[in-house]
């Protein structure tokens, strides 16, 4: 997923660099205005087409749940500073925390699960690591919100929840597990 | 073309001259000190110094991230004031005024993360500087609001003063180049006008979101029953952050549009494409910072499309205008290669790789890998480091250079270039690599799981070396030009 967006940008960059390098070292000339607005008119129209692919290919796949959709699992994801309470039920409140939190949740591979994530106190950032290590999802938690997530786990093992919004002191100690039987 | 002011304008300019050395000088002394805390931070993250508490490292966060945008920001608005006394007469006591609070403002900023070891980043996301969980002591986050509060009010006055003198020269339509898009083309106004006037537009727009934020806040640390909705103070954090960052890049652009010119021998001047394209940067700038909150699922989601859509569309006018002119202006035209030239030439490269990188993430379904992994600091460091701040320290060269009479040295300038283009790339690609493999930013230390950002920031080290060893090669050059020039 991440490896498609990278090299489109190491193609443009070392598009930009050559056209950088190649205008710089350019023989003397005298400029041909004519030509040169029918460059500028190909450029606009090249980008622009560029930009509306890059729209029409990605805007279907907004992340967002869709409300008519049921998920097959629902968690509660309740961030505090520093842990992620993760529970089948409702999440813990301030008072309950020390009672009712858990670092740890189990949901079956191969099915939709529905992440509920909120916050006690600040922003944080709720996302899921594999086993090996690749960025799956994430969603922010907001004072007062409750973001939806939906992640379907193709593969079972441990999945850990890491922080992704700067919390304070130990942010990036902040962590839970979420395990794909 | 359009007409210069140069009548009874001796005093005045070696005033001027003063006001802009000193704030380059300011510069110059903090530049260093703000690089140096970034390369503390990726010593940190590459393991070393463990021992090192980690509040320590979010505070030095803190004051690297609030430092750089707020010194790139007066590096511009001052480089800016300069270039535009060709054309009008800013009020210079307002300028001295600005000084004063950005370094009442600075001194606070100092005490707040150094002192009271701060650590809640540069855009201090609400309410987190009110949940130190003991970190920091109620002075320091009452020191950060004075500081943001004393600095709003002096860019406040500094930003209306030069919006004011524009049009106390031309009328606010002509100022903006509408006259271009009627088809009459006068009365002629450069097109440092036009993205200056823009640019002041933007930061009084943005500087009105602060002022909205810190009332809200204040509301609700003096009252009680009074909660503010995180959601509203997300979105108006972000539209006044992006839009002070946007608009300080565009303070470099305006500089390129203003100097590239001398070395190259070519005009650059103001048609109905360049006087279309900023009015529509403009009204663009507004919604761009929408994809800050793409991973806020509870943003509405017309406003999620909205902010891809305006970000996708606000590349355009920047590479149809400024890239492709830049690029027209240069080919074939015997340019005089001199550091100015080259570090602009390469800022509006930066500029446009940035902008690429910056464009792919404001992709909703890419953001969601991307969001908050170190491709964030990745590309906006690269239109910084290697964008605005070229452009900046290319006009500053300029300047200094000019006043003082120096020559420049050949060996020198290839030095610096190359120094700064291997090491600034270097860097920024262990940003980028890391981003990829979904390391997430603002970690003081890797858990196991993302441990391989280890490497990464080892690897950025010795590129961060090269980067610094040009930059003081730059101040240093730069510096000794200063001082000879001050009147």
């Amino acid at each position: 997923m991440t490896g498609t967006p990278f090299a489109v940008f190491v193609a443009a960059a070392i598009v930009i660099l050559g056209v950088f390098t190649a205008v710089a070292r350019s023989r003397s000339a005298t400029v041909d205005y004519a030509k040169a607005t029918r460059l500028r008119l190909l450029f606009f129209a090249s980008l622009g087409a560029i930009l509306l692919f890059f729209l029409v290919l990605t805007l279907p796949g907004l992340p967002y749940p869709v409300e008519a959709s049921t998920p097959d699992r629902v968690v509660h994801a309740v961030g505090k500073q520093y842990a992620w309470s993760l529970t089948e039920g409702p999440g813990p409140t301030l008072a309950a925390w020390d009672r009712e939190f858990s670092p740890l949740v189990s949901v079956p591979a191969r099915t939709t699960v529905e992440f509920r994530v909120t916050t006690l106190d600040v922003n944080h950032g709720f996302s899921l690591y594999a086993p090996d290590g690749r960025l799956v999802a994430q969603t922010q938690a907001m004072p007062g919100y409750m973001n939806r997530l939906r992640v379907s786990f193709d593969e079972p093992g441990a999945y850990t929840v890491l922080c992704l919004e700067f919390c304070g002191m130990s942010h990036h100690r902040m962590r839970g597990v979420v395990e794909v039987k | 073309m359009p007409e210069v002011l140069v009548a009874d304008s001796g005093v005045y300019i070696a005033r001027l001259t003063r006001l802009t050395l000193t704030w380059v000088l300011v510069a110059l002394v903090l530049f260093p000190i703000l690089a140096v805390l970034g390369f503390l931070m990726r010593v940190l993250q590459a393991g070393f110094f463990a021992a090192l508490p980690p509040e320590w490292f979010y505070a030095v966060m803190t004051l690297h991230g609030l430092g750089m945008v707020g010194l790139w920001f007066v590096a511009g608005m001052a480089g800016i004031s300069f270039l535009l006394s060709r054309y009008v007469r800013p009020t210079l006591a307002v300028s001295w005024i600005a000084f004063a609070a950005t370094i009442i403002g600075v001194v606070l900023l100092l005490a707040a993360t150094l002192v009271g070891r701060l650590g809640v980043g540069w855009y201090f996301l609400y309410p987190l500087p009110f949940h130190s969980g003991g970190t920091w002591p109620a002075w320091a986050t009452a020191s950060l609001f004075a500081a943001l509060a004393i600095m709003g009010i002096g860019w406040t006055l500094w930003a209306g003063d030069l919006l004011w003198a524009i049009a106390r020269r031309y009328r606010l339509s002509d100022a903006l180049g509408w006259q271009y898009l009627r088809g009459s083309g006068t009365p002629e106004v450069p097109p440092i006008i036009i993205v200056a006037t823009v640019s002041f537009i933007g930061v009084l727009a943005g500087l009105v979101a602060a002022v909205v934020i810190l009332v809200l806040v204040a509301i609700e640390q003096l009252t009680t029953g009074f909660t503010n909705d995180a959601l509203l103070i997300k979105n108006l954090t972000f539209y006044f952050g992006h839009m002070l960052v946007n608009i300080t890049m565009y303070f470099g652009v305006a500089m390129v549009y203003e100097i590239l010119p001398a070395y190259t021998g070519r005009p650059w001047k103001t048609n109905a494409l360049i006087a279309a394209s900023w009015n529509l940067v403009l009204l663009l700038v507004m919604f761009a910072y929408l994809h800050h909150l793409y991973m806020d699922f509870a943003q509405p989601q017309w406003l999620q499309v909205a902010g891809q859509v305006s970000s996708y569309l606000i590349s355009v006018p920047a590479a149809v205008v400024t890239i492709f002119s830049t690029l027209a202006l240069v080919y074939g035209a015997d340019t005089r290669w001199k550091l100015p030239s080259i570090l602009l030439y390469l800022g509006v490269m930066g500029w446009a790789i940035g902008g690429v990188a910056a464009v792919i993430d404001s992709t909703v379904m890419v953001n969601s890998r991307f969001h908050n992994t170190l491709w964030v600091p990745a590309h906006f460091h690269t239109y910084y480091v290697m964008g605005v701040v070229l452009m900046i320290l290319g006009t500053v060269f300029h300047l200094a250079s000019d006043l003082s009479k120096l020559p420049e040295s050949a060996a020198l300038t290839r030095t610096i270039a190359v120094t700064v283009g291997v090491g600034g790339y270097g860097f920024l690609l262990m940003f980028y690599l890391a981003g990829v493999a979904g390391v997430p930013r603002r970690y003081a230390a890797y858990p196991d799981e993302v441990a391989r950002g280890i490497m990464y920031a080892r690897a950025s080290l010795l590129f961060i070396t090269v980067l610094l060893g040009g930059a003081l090669l730059y101040i240093w050059e730069t510096g000794r030009r200063c001082v000879r020039a001050l009147p």
